[in-house]
């Protein structure tokens, strides 16, 4: 049973992957733009602190100004992959250092604790639930779920079937939900560096 | 040609009167202006909620109508109901909503009537999006349907008709200019000095805002005399002067390319090489930025803002300034659409640098400053100059921290705004451009 399931997260997982690839396609089928004005600056310099320097707390107000959800973010983020990373040994088992799993211990429920407090944020903040939907709400407990499941897995072998079933689960309703951001976030981060760099605004070249 | 450039009926008299084939319409023009930048913006926001604290509109009236997240996903709603299959199969569970009247009012009221267009948060988003260039498509989908604000609306039209949104005759600006020539004469004691009109081969082409020749002339008598100093060849055109751009504004890219173009046009007729644009921070993005993407053109010219200009004049000593002239303490503020959004950062400093003896900055500053709440048409459209004023709340505290006698906006539209919070929040400051700043301190030999 547990191997059927083991190839359904396969499965699943090539599902997300085809639906993203469908997805993105039909974004970049809405039309490519063709920058007429002489930049200012470079693009790619842009893009480079859009993913760097323009995510810290001291070059971003929000970040600073929301700290706590911020690092609560970022930890949750880090907990996932982890997780991802567990369930990759699940499926095509390899042996990993001592403390590599200590880590992902680590991460994991250091991230689960992160979800939570997330949700709660979403849950208890007036001005959150008021521009919240069903899937805020649905995409956190998923992925908390499968959190949970997964360090269960790791601290009790148990219950892996549904695990993998949570899993599949949360693969398929990627590219349907907001989790799809986890390929948008890259796609629109990029866009906002080009945008940003070409008019030499972030990062600013001396002028003068 | 839409409907409110032809008709006259109110905006609630318009939205009353929507049909479903406009509707439909609405829709049509959605998806044309949808390029891939927007659909992945409108695919990407979390609703993580850390915009809440960038915009100043939320930030003085805590309504959630105000927060960046809703006003973006206002837009989002409808692109998911009609372009994703998530958004067609679960609307639920999604908050994919109908393009119908109520989802119209709401876009008008809040898309026009709480932002500024000043892109604070789309600097503050995590995923980056870039919330006021979608809220101006759209506002762009509302041009059709003529749901314009009238007061915005009026100024395009006035822009169109008369080639400047002020619609001052030809008439009034030549003469306007010569008294300004004479008024330079007299200040600089040479009967040579001049403000030219219409003078072939110039280096430069200057443009202006027309609330100068209308309530602040001395603003261009500034810069005059700046370019007499720096011996610079320049010129005005009678005819298309106007550096201003509504059209950004209201979202018509059509009306906001011809208005660029005619600046365009006269360059080319007078042979000038230079267009210079006079303190505007919309002006300057429209003209230096959005102008060559409206009209789908390379300019293959220079375009510059008056600041880039008289930075490089102190900078070759062109001019010299001294700076004990302005011994008053000077605060700048940073229009939005020349700083965030246009990248004239550095050069205001500069010349405040060497032309006032007593210079601080607001916190935030830079691309980070808070809009002052006069643009994106805000000024225009009365109807919501309450809340306006309300969300200057913060630029007023900004101002007020400085301890500043004199705040310097290298924009005529922030300047609007700023001599209203002066007055509603009794600052008692005064308010200038940079180069009447840098004219004052003009040592002319």
């Amino acid at each position: 049973m547990q191997d059927i399931l083991r190839y359904g997260v396969i499965l699943s997982f090539f599902v997300c992957l085809v639906s993203l690839t469908i997805l993105v396609v039909k974004t970049i089928s809405f039309g490519r733009r063709t920058f007429h004005a002489e930049p200012a600056g470079k693009g790619s310099r842009g893009i480079w602190y859009a993913f760097t320097r323009g995510m810290m707390p001291w070059e971003k107000e929000s970040a600073r100004k929301h700290l706590a959800a911020y690092f609560a973010g970022i930890l949750y983020h880090l907990g996932i992959f982890s997780a991802l990373f567990y369930l990759l040994i699940l499926i095509i088992p390899f042996r990993i250092s001592l403390y590599l799993s200590y880590f992902v211990c680590g991460a994991i429920s250091i991230g689960l604790a992160c979800g939570l407090g997330l949700l709660a944020r979403r849950i208890f903040l007036p001005y959150m639930r008021k521009i919240s939907c069903m899937d805020d709400y649905g995409a956190n407990i998923l992925v908390n779920l499968f959190l949970i499941l997964v360090l269960a897995d790791i601290f009790l072998r148990e219950p892996r079937s549904i695990l993998f079933l949570v899993t599949m689960v949360l693969f398929l309703y990627i590219p349907v939900g907001k989790i799809r951001h986890c390929f948008f976030f890259f796609y629109s981060r990029a866009l906002f560096g080009l945008f940003f760099g070409r008019r030499n605004i972030l990062p600013q070249r001396r002028v003068i | 040609m839409s409907k409110q450039k032809s008709g006259k009926d109110s905006l609630e008299e318009r939205l009353g009167n929507l049909e479903p084939e406009d509707l439909k319409h609405a829709l049509r023009l959605f998806q044309e202006k949808i390029h891939h930048e927007y659909a992945s913006y409108l695919h990407s926001c979390v609703r993580c909620g850390l915009c809440s604290d960038s915009c100043h509109y939320y930030l003085t009236d805590k309504e959630i109508k105000s927060l960046p997240a809703y006003k973006l996903n206002l837009i989002a709603r409808v692109f998911k109901k009609y372009f994703t299959l998530a958004g067609k199969s679960i609307p639920k569970w999604i908050d994919s909503r109908h393009f119908n009247q109520k989802m119209v009012e709401e876009w008008v009221d809040t898309l026009f009537g709480r932002c500024t267009l000043c892109g604070r948060c789309a600097l503050n988003c995590t995923m980056g999006i870039n919330i006021p260039y979608l809220i101006r498509m759209a506002r762009s989908v509302l041009v059709d349907l003529g749901l314009v604000p009238p007061g915005l609306q009026s100024t395009v039209n006035t822009a169109l008709r008369t080639g400047n949104n002020m619609g001052i005759a030809k008439e009034d600006w030549i003469e306007t200019v010569e008294w300004l020539e004479e008024e330079l004469q007299a200040e600089v004691n040479d009967p040579e000095a001049g403000l030219p009109m219409d003078k072939k081969g110039t280096k430069i082409l200057y443009t202006v805002n027309p609330r100068e020749p209308m309530f602040f002339p001395l603003s261009i008598l500034a810069v005059a005399k700046i370019f007499y100093a720096a011996g610079e060849s320049w010129t005005f055109s009678s005819e298309n002067y106007d550096v201003t751009n509504y059209g950004l504004y209201s979202g018509d890219d059509e009306a906001a390319g011809e208005m660029s173009d005619r600046l365009l046009r006269s360059l080319k007729k007078l042979e000038s090489r230079i267009l210079v644009l006079a303190e505007c921070g919309h002006g300057f993005n429209s003209n230096r930025w959005e102008a060559p993407e409206w009209l789908r053109k390379k300019y293959g010219l220079s375009v510059k803002s008056i600041l880039q200009v008289v930075a490089d004049y102190i900078r070759e000593e062109r001019i010299m300034l001294d700076s004990s002239q302005n011994p008053k303490v000077i605060t700048l503020h940073d229009p939005c659409n020349l700083v965030r959004l246009g990248g004239i950062v550095e050069e205001q400093r500069f010349i405040l640098r060497h032309a006032a003896s007593k210079f601080v900055e607001m916190t935030p500053n830079r691309e980070k400053n808070f809009c002052c709440g006069g643009g994106g048409g805000q000024l225009a459209m009365t109807r919501f100059a309450s809340r306006r004023l309300h969300a200057g709340k913060i630029k007023a505290e900004q101002i007020r921290k400085t301890g500043a006698e004199i705040v310097v906006a290298p924009c005529h539209n922030c300047i609007d705004q700023l001599m209203e919070l002066n007055k509603h929040y009794e600052l008692g400051v005064e308010i200038k451009t940079v180069c009447e700043i840098a004219a004052n301190a003009l040592v002319i030999n």
